[in-house]
């Protein structure tokens, strides 16, 4: 199947200073893409290259069969943006805001402004002006404002910066439900990286510039945990650094940590346990993308 | 060309400009000013007083040496008296220089805030990713600043022109304003100065970072004005309808050369990097 999105050693200056370093990266339709990278890392910059509103000095890159460098303009009507200053008109009120956009967009249809706003809980706030809104309440005003052209691919930067958990669950809920339904390829920038792991199909983690390591977290799991730390609430009772052979550490009220050299080795221990005392949780510790992430940069910078 | 964007921006930008108090200040400051203070306090000293300043005559004898021969030169010789000939003069040729300041001032003041503003509210990022062309963004700007002028300038002609007509039937026993000259002033010349200004102030917010700095450069365009107005003034050059005319297609051929040259510069990505 050929990639959607395609990117072949895209680099970009800003003056001196090399923002991209040759980076190269393939996006099948359809697929939730989490971009991870600490601030300056280069995110913000492949979304505005990929949407050809500043140009790559070196590479060459494909949206939809279409060179961002020569064809913006038909990338851009097929992308929906969140930025992360969402990018709205303090003076205007929200409905205002997504009824110019609507316009500028050529999708200006009160119906699908009105679904949207109380699909992301701001219909009764559409008169107020935006200046006026929670931080929280800008973003979602922003999230509408980059569906309302219904995109093929989305691109949302730190999306749930300043929301509260609500407001968190209902853009996931929906970046979600968008991408099961209308099949949208979704690109999303976030620091929050447990609030991804759920919502993404494949990572890409950015350093410097350059992509230190992509893939699913399947792949990336087999590829950087060759150790699993297995946390176990029971009410078992060791006193020393090692039970059956194996590694382990007393958390307190936690329960204990054990050290397994892969995960064939889990049910074997949780059943002996379960033969000397009971089992309230069982939990692999660093198996989590952010435990992921602090992995493939620590690796990197070695 | 996409109409519908061109005038959701234009509209959302004149929506901007009547909520802008500093703009408020310029639109009611500048015809207060310039048609309302000062023509009646010229009008009122040249009615009123007696002429005995030699270099107010030299001027008027100035004016009227270099208005060709023909029946306006005739009818202001007939007039009864210098301070008729004061009036007549100052109506009809300085204050249209004055009157200029109206259209410039004001398209300047919206105009330079029309990029920069949006650069200072982080929105210029949300048009750009947007499917509408730069040019298309550049036309919206310009108009959302001429239509607000245009009505602007058509107001204070209408004012200037009630009140210099109330204090001037007394001694002409006819209505000076509107005549061909004023027609010229505020459909010709007026929209072409507001348009030239608009462009120029446009092209250097789109480049510059601040409100400030984009005043700063724009206020270049006040200069010939003021240049007019002088010449005006000393007699110097006198704005006839031939030279309206003609100073307005010389300044139309400029206005062509400034949008060739927005075109040229103004392409997306180098407008989107000024903002970073």
């Amino acid at each position: 199947m050929n990639a959607f999105i395609k990117a072949d050693k895209v680099s970009k200056n800003f003056g001196a200073h090399k923002v991209l370093k040759e980076v190269s990266f393939k996006v099948d339709k359809g697929k939730v893409v989490g971009l991870l990278g600490p601030n300056g890392a280069g995110k913000t910059t492949i979304i505005r290259l990929l949407n050809g509103v500043i140009i790559a000095d070196g590479g060459s890159m494909e949206i939809g069969g279409w060179n961002p460098r020569v064809n913006g303009h038909e990338i851009r009507k097929m992308c929906g943006i969140l930025t992360d200053g969402a990018g709205m008109y303090f003076e205007m009120s929200g409905a205002e805001n997504l009824e110019f956009f609507a316009k500028i967009y050529g999708t200006y249809e009160k119906k699908r402004i009105q679904t949207l706003l109380e699909e992301f809980e701001l219909a009764e706030h559409q008169k107020k002006k935006v200046g006026l809104y929670s931080t929280g309440m800008k973003k979602r005003l922003g999230m509408i404002k980059a569906l309302l052209h219904r995109p093929q691919i989305l691109f949302l930067d730190e999306p749930t910066n300043g929301l509260d958990p609500e407001g968190i669950r209902l853009v996931y809920d929906y970046v979600s439900r968008l991408n099961h339904e209308e099949g949208t390829t979704i690109f999303l920038c976030s620091h929050i990286l447990h609030q991804l792991e759920d919502v993404c199909h494949s990572f890409m983690f950015l350093e410097n510039g350059s992509i230190l390591e992509s893939g699913t977290k399947q792949e990336l799991e087999e590829k950087y945990i060759n150790q699993v730390t297995l946390r176990v609430e029971t009410g078992l009772n060791i006193k020393s650094d090692l039970w059956n052979g194996l590694q382990v550490k007393n958390l307190g009220v936690k329960g204990f940590e054990f050290k397994l050299s892969n995960k064939g080795e889990i049910a074997p221990l949780l059943q002996k346990i379960a033969e000397e005392s009971w089992i309230h949780d069982v939990h692999i510790q660093n198996r989590d993308l952010e435990s992921l992430y602090f992995k493939i940069r620590g690796e990197s910078n070695e | 060309m996409n109409k519908q964007a061109i005038w959701a921006i234009a509209q959302k930008d004149i929506r901007g400009i009547t909520s802008n108090s500093q703009v408020w200040i310029g639109f009611i400051v500048t015809p207060l000013l310039f048609c309302i203070l000062l023509p009646v306090g010229l009008i009122l000293a040249a009615k009123y007083m007696v002429v005995a300043d030699q270099d107010l005559s030299a001027i008027l004898y100035k004016i009227l040496k270099n208005l060709p021969n023909g029946e306006l030169k005739h009818s202001i010789q007939m007039l009864p008296s210098i301070n008729h000939q004061i009036i007549f003069v100052g109506i009809n040729f300085f204050l249209g220089s004055l009157f200029l300041m109206v259209p410039c001032l004001n398209s300047m003041m919206i105009a330079t805030n029309s990029f920069v503003g949006e650069k200072e509210r982080r929105t210029l990022e949300s048009l750009l990713f947007a499917p509408i062309t730069v040019k298309d963004l550049f036309i919206g700007k310009v108009l959302a600043a001429f239509i607000p002028v245009m009505a602007l300038t058509a107001g204070s002609f209408i004012i200037f022109a009630i009140v210099a007509d109330a204090l001037t039937y007394s001694m002409f026993e006819k209505l000076l304003l509107p005549n061909t000259n004023w027609f010229l002033l505020i459909f010709w010349l007026s929209p072409i100065i507001s348009l030239l200004t608009i462009l120029f102030s446009v092209m250097v917010s789109a480049k510059v970072q601040s409100f400030q700095a984009a005043q700063q450069f724009g206020g270049v365009i006040i200069l010939p004005i003021i240049l007019l107005i002088i010449s005006q003034a000393s007699g110097f050059l006198i704005l006839q309808p031939l030279a309206v005319f003609l100073i307005g297609i010389g300044l139309l051929i400029v206005c062509i050369l400034f949008l060739w040259q927005i075109t040229k510069w103004n392409n997306r990505n180098i407008l989107f990097e000024k903002q970073l």
